[in-house]
């Protein structure tokens, strides 16, 4: 039975109508959701022109508006429509009110709402978006059809201990681990903010995906990252039979994070009564 | 500068170098409390206790108590630059050894008796602990949930209630507790009690077991349980009622304080990121880790800047310190916890080591599960929101393009300051002196001022005033943003938008106080006098407003980084200072390694 900090499956959300209660029971147990949807389906729920872009928010409608194929336009507007539903089922506020921002090296993040960290990733008719309230995520998919070659990428991919544990490995079988760490290096990298600019022969991963190493095959965490690697089926869409592999990295910072993440109640009201009477006080 | 000011800075300095030679170099691998005993203690959830002692060899129990009570404690700034050795070596360190203590003492100092006072400063200077009992917070973590009642009676009060995750209580000889007194919710709900270890108190609290703890895991925390504890009337901190009122104005030291010295803790780990780039640079020349690393220091600078500013203005402006407080406090462990992750690129695999073989680089993981406890995550944001959120739209009416640019004493970080008042801070109203800072710098700019020319580049200088510009139109859109809402402050909480608007706000205020430091240096440190960190650090704040702007100048990035070379190799703080630890060791200056070598390599000043 999985735990608290340990990842949730993935919930599957068939349209813009949810289930979004289960996002917030999903973050409120385990302190993490993951949700995902086929982007197909929500087709005919992206709305267009202003209420689009008041959905959107100003950066991500001018990015939206730069985009030219309409179909990485729809992926696009799906990927932020999800994001900002399940974060306002997790905040309790409407999908509107959220503020979908950006740091530096392109982390998504909820401007002014740091109860609840996010992470978004897309492959082909697949879009995911992972919430944790105590620690960063990180969430990375793949087609389990994609082919990579161990003999072609092990150098720039794997630490000498999975070189070592994937070479014993049949043809198969060598496959698809390599591309669960592939997928968890991703996942990984994406919650540190850093994606591709973390090396990824600088850290591992250990048997079963479940353990964060270094190089040597040492653990590298002392228990505050959580892994979880799951297959998903789309239905619908022009190629219902594909496969896909989601990786999540979830961490848990300790200190037990605030199970309640509304933003209804999340300035004290003890503080704000103070600050509130003295500022009505030097008005009258 | 004044023979005073000479004077003063040459003094702080010298308590600065006693308190890096009490611990001694720390990268040396023999050292017992140097940064490979301390990772290893980590890893063994054991508290640096040689470390501790070293402290108080030299009387560090004294920094946390008032001049005035006869301990160090008279200026803020200079009680965050005496901590900063400690952070840099260990964060559970700075919290467990004193911090905390003034955390609970500083109600006591604000309002207790004069025996209340007097018997406290005597016990930290003695090197004794104090803990703090918090009130339950709204979002608190553990360290924030829960809290106890105090009934009060006949003999005074009668405390209950349960308490997980207090700092230091098995060994803590005073308790600070902030108890709920009345049934209302609101503002006079909560009392402060000062327990003390002297027989007064009855039926004493049941001490829980420790808990171990994913930060910060030499720091004993461990739960406190009072059950019909009696406590004596004159126990009472100040006045009934007044416990919030008391958090708020402590909390403002705290505040500021925590986010100064993290920079110390930074340090750390932006030295051994140098090192390894310095290192690894004959094999894998140039690449974006010049960048990375020099953002990163550019990122520090203007943390340091904010927070200068803000504890100075705890002196300046007691009755608007409450403001940068929370919004120095709201973005800068945020802030330096993306440039550790980013540090980790240049790191690699090192960052995860936990020997202390490469001198600091397994720092990096272990401040990345400490700083999520130092700064309080989410905790900390929604209690420094819960400041600023009603205040907004005061401010964007009153204060906003009306206050006046403030004094330069409030960015000259050497300059001495009338001692720290706790009774003279507000927690509500005052004037928004980042924000006259950030109008007042642009006039600078636009008139031609500023730190004076002949340093750095005149598209250096070009850029500095676009970028300058972006913020003043941020604040043109938040002002009208906020000046349509009702002030009441009521309905402000419900809404994901103020919390948006206030992110922005704390941007705002941020490069405020980096461009009110700039235009006033005097260019007597020719690197500062350059607006290249500036231009550098204020790109990526203006990123975070989702602001796209021209790649910096060319010649930015390489001088903010031969400059961080030139400070690691020279064994030169990153921050506005710059000063070498003095003391055996204190540089990490290799074989052949010079001051001017690579590191002032592009500069063109």
């Amino acid at each position: 039975m999985a735990e608290r900090g340990s990842v949730a499956p993935p919930i599957l959300m068939a349209s813009p109508d949810g289930p979004w209660l289960r996002v917030r029971e999903s973050v409120a147990f385990f302190g993490n959701a993951v949700v995902y949807a086929n982007w197909q389906q929500w087709r005919s729920a992206v709305a267009s022109g202003p209420e689009l872009r008041s959905l959107l928010g100003n950066h991500d409608w001018q990015r939206f508006s730069a985009l030219d194929k309409p179909e990485v336009r729809y992926r696009f507007a799906v990927s932020r429509m999800l994001m900002r539903h399940a974060a306002s089922a997790a905040l309790q506020v409407l999908p509107e009110a959220v503020e979908l921002a950006y740091k530096p090296g392109g982390r998504p993040y909820l401007r002014g709402c740091d109860q609840i960290d996010v992470s978004l990733s897309h492959t082909l008719d697949l879009v995911v978006v992972g919430l944790n309230r105590l620690g960063r995520i990180g969430v990375d998919t793949e087609l389990t059809r994609r082919r990579l070659r161990y003999s072609e990428v092990h150098r720039q991919m794997c630490t000498a201990a999975e070189r070592r544990r994937l070479a014993r490995l049949p043809e198969s079988a060598q496959e698809a681990e390599l591309l669960r760490t592939w997928t968890l290096k991703e996942a990984y990298t994406k919650a540190l903010g850093q994606g591709m600019r973390m090396g990824f022969t600088q850290f591992g991963f250990g048997p079963g995906g479940r353990e964060l190493q270094t190089p040597d095959g040492d653990a590298a965490s002392y228990g505050e990252w959580s892994f979880g690697t799951f297959g998903l089926d789309l239905t619908g869409g022009p190629a219902p039979d594909d496969h896909y592999l989601v990786s999540i990295a979830c961490q848990d910072t300790g200190h037990g994070g605030a199970e309640d993440t509304s933003v209804g109640s999340m300035l004290d009201e003890g503080f704000l009564g103070q600050v509130v009477d003295l500022l009505g006080r030097q008005e009258g | 500068m004044s023979e005073a000011t000479t004077e003063a800075e040459a003094g702080v300095r010298r308590r600065i170098a006693e308190v890096e030679r009490a611990l001694g170099d720390p990268d040396d691998a023999a050292n017992p409390v140097g940064f490979a005993a301390l990772l290893s203690a980590d890893e063994r959830f054991e508290w640096p206790a040689e470390a501790e002692r070293r402290l108080d060899a030299v009387g560090f129990g004294a920094e946390f108590v008032p001049a005035a009570l006869g301990g160090r404690l008279a200026r803020a700034d200079v009680l965050a630059r005496t901590l900063r050795p400690v952070f840099r070596r260990d964060v559970a360190l700075g919290f467990g050894y004193g911090i905390t203590s003034l955390f609970a003492a500083s109600a006591v100092w604000a309002a207790g008796s004069r025996g209340q006072r007097t018997r406290l400063a005597e016990l930290m200077r003695g090197g004794g602990r104090t803990a703090i009992v918090h009130h339950g917070l709204a979002h608190g973590n553990t360290m924030w949930r829960g809290e106890l009642a105090a009934r009060p009676d006949d003999h005074g009060f009668t405390l209950d209630g349960r308490k997980d995750d207090v700092v230091n209580a098995e060994r803590a000889r005073a308790f600070v507790v902030y108890a709920r007194t009345g049934e209302e919710r609101g503002a006079a709900s909560h009392s402060v009690l000062l327990l003390e270890d002297n027989g007064t108190v009855r039926h004493r609290p049941r001490l829980l077991p420790r808990r171990l703890s994913t930060g910060m895991r030499g720091c004993r925390f461990a739960g406190l349980e009072f059950t019909d504890c009696r406590v004596p009337a004159d126990a009472l901190v100040g006045e009934r009622g007044q416990g919030l009122e008391l958090a708020l104005r402590t909390f403002q030291l705290n505040r500021s304080l925590i986010s100064s010295v993290l920079l110390g803790s930074a340090d750390t780990v932006l030295r051994a990121a140098v090192r390894a780039a310095e290192t690894d640079r004959e094999r894998r020349p140039g690449g974006r880790r010049p960048a990375v690393l020099a953002s990163a220091f550019a990122d520090l600078l203007l943390c340091d800047a904010m927070a200068t500013a803000v504890l100075r203005s705890l002196h300046l402006f007691p009755d608007s310190g409450h403001l940068g407080a929370a919004a120095v406090k709201y973005l800068v462990p945020d802030l330096v916890r993306e440039d550790l992750e980013e540090l980790g690129t240049v790191l690699g695999a090192a960052g995860y080591r936990r020997d202390g073989a490469q001198g600091a680089q397994g720092f990096l993981q272990k401040l990345l599960r400490d700083l999520p406890a130092a700064g309080l995550g989410h905790t900390g944001t929604a209690a420094c929101q819960a400041v600023l959120v009603p205040q907004l739209p005061f401010l964007a009416r009153r204060s906003w393009g009306v206050t006046q640019d403030p004094p330069d004493l409030l960015f000259a970080a050497q300059e001495p300051l009338s001692p720290f008042v706790w009774e003279s801070l507000a927690v509500a109203g005052g004037q928004d002196h980042l924000v006259a800072a950030l109008l007042g710098a642009v006039r600078r700019l636009r008139d031609g001022g500023g730190a004076p020319a002949g340093h750095g580049d005149d598209a250096t200088r070009a850029a500095l005033r676009t970028i300058a510009g972006t913020f003043v139109t941020e604040l043109a859109e938040l002002r009208e943003r906020f000046r349509v809402v009702e002030p009441d402050g009521r309905g402000l909480g419900t809404s994901a938008r103020w919390a948006a608007l206030t992110d922005r706000y704390v941007l705002v205020a941020a490069a405020g106080a980096a461009l009110g430091h700039w235009v006033r240096l005097d260019g007597t440190d020719p690197f500062l006098a350059d607006p290249a960190w500036l231009v550098l650090a204020l790109g990526r704040l203006a990123g975070r407003l989702g602001k796209r702007l021209p790649d910096p100048p060319p010649g930015c990035v390489q001088r903010v980084y031969g400059e961080a070379v030139a400070r690691f190799r020279t064994g030169r703080a990153y921050d506005l200072h710059g000063a070498a630890p003095a003391g055996p060791g204190a540089t990490a200056a290799g074989p052949g390694a010079t001051a001017d070598g690579h590191g002032r390599r592009g500069r063109t000043a």
